[in-house]
């Protein structure tokens, strides 16, 4: 099943330890900024605008 | 010392020059806490695979999130590394193994911003054979069983598990509780039901009980006999922990010295008592996270009464400490109850079929 | 005189698995999010949804959180990615 994995930026370390362990080194994630939680509603649409960038080139055959 | 069996071991070996060689290669590969180690020379790692009879390649668990098994002589390995002695390993093993029940979530409690560190108390006989100190300073360097005991698995995290800082250990702040964080129950010093029994296991069992927590929230009342007004201090700190930190609800630990914990003895309330008063006492209204600038969270819901334990038997209650000072302490959750506390028997089989009384327990149990 | 101390490390190491084939549009399919449900998720999620009907012709989203932000998606969850064509998993915060 084609999937993106989406983390902020504080992640992306953890994120890529994580794809090694699990023994997929390369695999791609997108990256949003940090923090999400207390993001007003115009940075949430930035980090959707963000994720749909990098839906085009991991979702989707290029 | 004569080994019973010599078992074969199969991890890699380092010939290393001398200790100061051993410190470097150890620290340099990431495989320490930032401390020196004691190396871990095979006959030190096979002894402690002797003293609990167990195979090298004994299976102690596989970590869901990795697919990742775990053997008997890889947490030897860390054992000796912490300063265990072979008696020590026992109670690691079973700490270990225990981390590794689904309910205690050992993946996501390790590699959380929150920080939280694996509390382990020791109960029953093996306390009084590895001298672990449940009086003086038990929440500090009390001992070296207790000191070691909880390194150890701190360090096979750090190893089996890869959980690094700013790798998969995200913690923001964590708290001194990551380098150990172990103490035993003062079982001689107490009529109280010992943990482990207030949690299922039966009398005169040997056992551990481990919960993914936070730091001690130290209290102090010296100027009351009544258990109530005692126990009100305890429950107004898990309300401000409740409040400042997490408001949801879980397992909290609270340890009752001796000054205290004779006042409310002497007044013939139980463990099952306190949990009671506690389960009433320790809530919090949501509207008044706005009193600690988390108004922006409330929403609709500010008359929603929040208790910090679901159940009174969510309640830890432990005797430890020294005979004076009108302290105690509250160990709240990592995260309310995402994860849960779980107790497990000595030498008995941990997967070993449906649970009953007399073996692992999860969660909560009477007293 | 040398020492020989042993490796306290994970020496096994994974197999990982591989890229699933991926489509060459979204268009009339169905997109599943797994959220880990944290402060923040439910707006952004709200905007990717309509960005993917909106953009990328995605013809429906279906939302699913996790019983527990820290742990692996929850196994009925898991189940379910089998009728979607694509998913998203996030935040990881």
């Amino acid at each position: 099943m084609p999937a993106i994995a989406v983390m902020t930026t504080r992640f992306v370390t953890a994120a890529e330890l994580m794809c090694r362990v699990l023994g997929m080194p390369d695999y791609k994630f997108a990256v949003i900024e940090h923090p999400i939680s207390s993001a007003a509603d115009a940075r949430l649409s930035e980090a959707a605008r963000a994720t749909i960038i990098e839906a085009h080139k991991l979702l989707l055959q290029t | 010392m004569q080994l019973a069996s010599n078992p074969l071991l199969t991890s890699k070996v380092y010939d290393v020059a001398d200790f100061s060689a051993a410190q470097e290669l150890f620290h340099a590969n990431g495989w320490t806490d930032g401390l020196p180690i004691v190396p871990p020379t095979p006959p030190a790692v096979a002894a402690c695979l002797d003293w609990v009879g167990m195979a090298p390649d004994q299976l102690l668990g596989v970590e869901p999130v990795r697919a990742q098994p775990i053997t008997a002589e890889k947490l030897a390995i860390n054992a000796v590394m912490a300063g265990c002695l072979p008696m020590h390993f026992a109670v690691v093993a079973t700490a270990w193994q225990a981390m590794m029940q689904e309910e205690y979530l050992l993946h996501g409690v390790t590699s959380s911003t929150g920080g939280c560190a694996a509390l382990i108390i020791i109960n029953g006989p093996i306390r009084l054979e590895i001298g672990a100190s449940p009086t003086f300073n038990a929440l500090g360097n009390s001992d070296r069983a207790t000191a070691v005991i909880g390194r150890a698995v701190r360090l096979a995290v750090i190893n089996l598990l890869d959980v690094r800082p700013g790798g998969i250990d995200r913690s923001t702040l964590g708290h001194p509780g990551k380098f150990s964080y172990c103490l035993a129950e003062d079982e001689e010093g107490t009529q109280w039901l010992p943990l482990s029994m207030a949690r299922g296991l039966p009398a005169g069992a040997s056992a551990v009980t481990v919960m993914a927590a936070m730091a001690p929230r130290q209290i102090m009342n010296e100027w009351t006999t009544d258990p109530k007004e005692i126990l009100e201090t305890f429950a107004a700190e898990m309300r401000a922990n409740q409040l400042n930190y997490s408001i949801y609800g879980g397992n909290y630990v609270i340890v009752i010295p001796k000054q205290l914990r004779e006042h409310i003895e002497a007044a013939g309330w139980s463990k099952r008592d306190i949990g009671e008063f506690l389960y009433e006492r320790a809530r919090v209204r949501r509207g008044d996270w706005a009193t600690v600038g988390k108004g922006s969270v409330v929403r609709d819901r500010a008359d929603r009464i929040h208790p910090a334990l679901a159940s009174p038997e969510h309640l830890l209650v432990v005797a430890a400490g020294g005979p004076a000072g009108g302290f105690g302490a509250v160990i709240p959750p990592w995260m309310g109850s995402k994860t849960k506390a779980v107790t497990a028997a000595i030498g008995a089989c941990i997967d070993c079929g449906p649970p009953d009384a007399g073996t692992t327990r999860r969660g909560e149990a009477g007293s | 005189m040398t020492m020989r101390v042993l490796d306290p490390s994970n020496e096994s190491r994974v197999v990982g698995g591989q890229l699933a084939a991926r489509p060459t549009s979204l268009k009339g399919k169905t997109v599943g999010f797994i959220s880990n449900g944290k402060e923040g998720t439910k707006g952004y999620f709200t905007h990717l949804d309509r960005m993917l009907r909106e953009e990328l012709g995605v013809a429906d989203v279906i939302w699913r959180t996790k019983s527990n932000y820290s742990a692996p998606a929850d196994a009925h969850i898991v189940d379910e990615i089998r009728k979607w064509h694509a998913v998203v998993a996030g935040v990881g915060d």
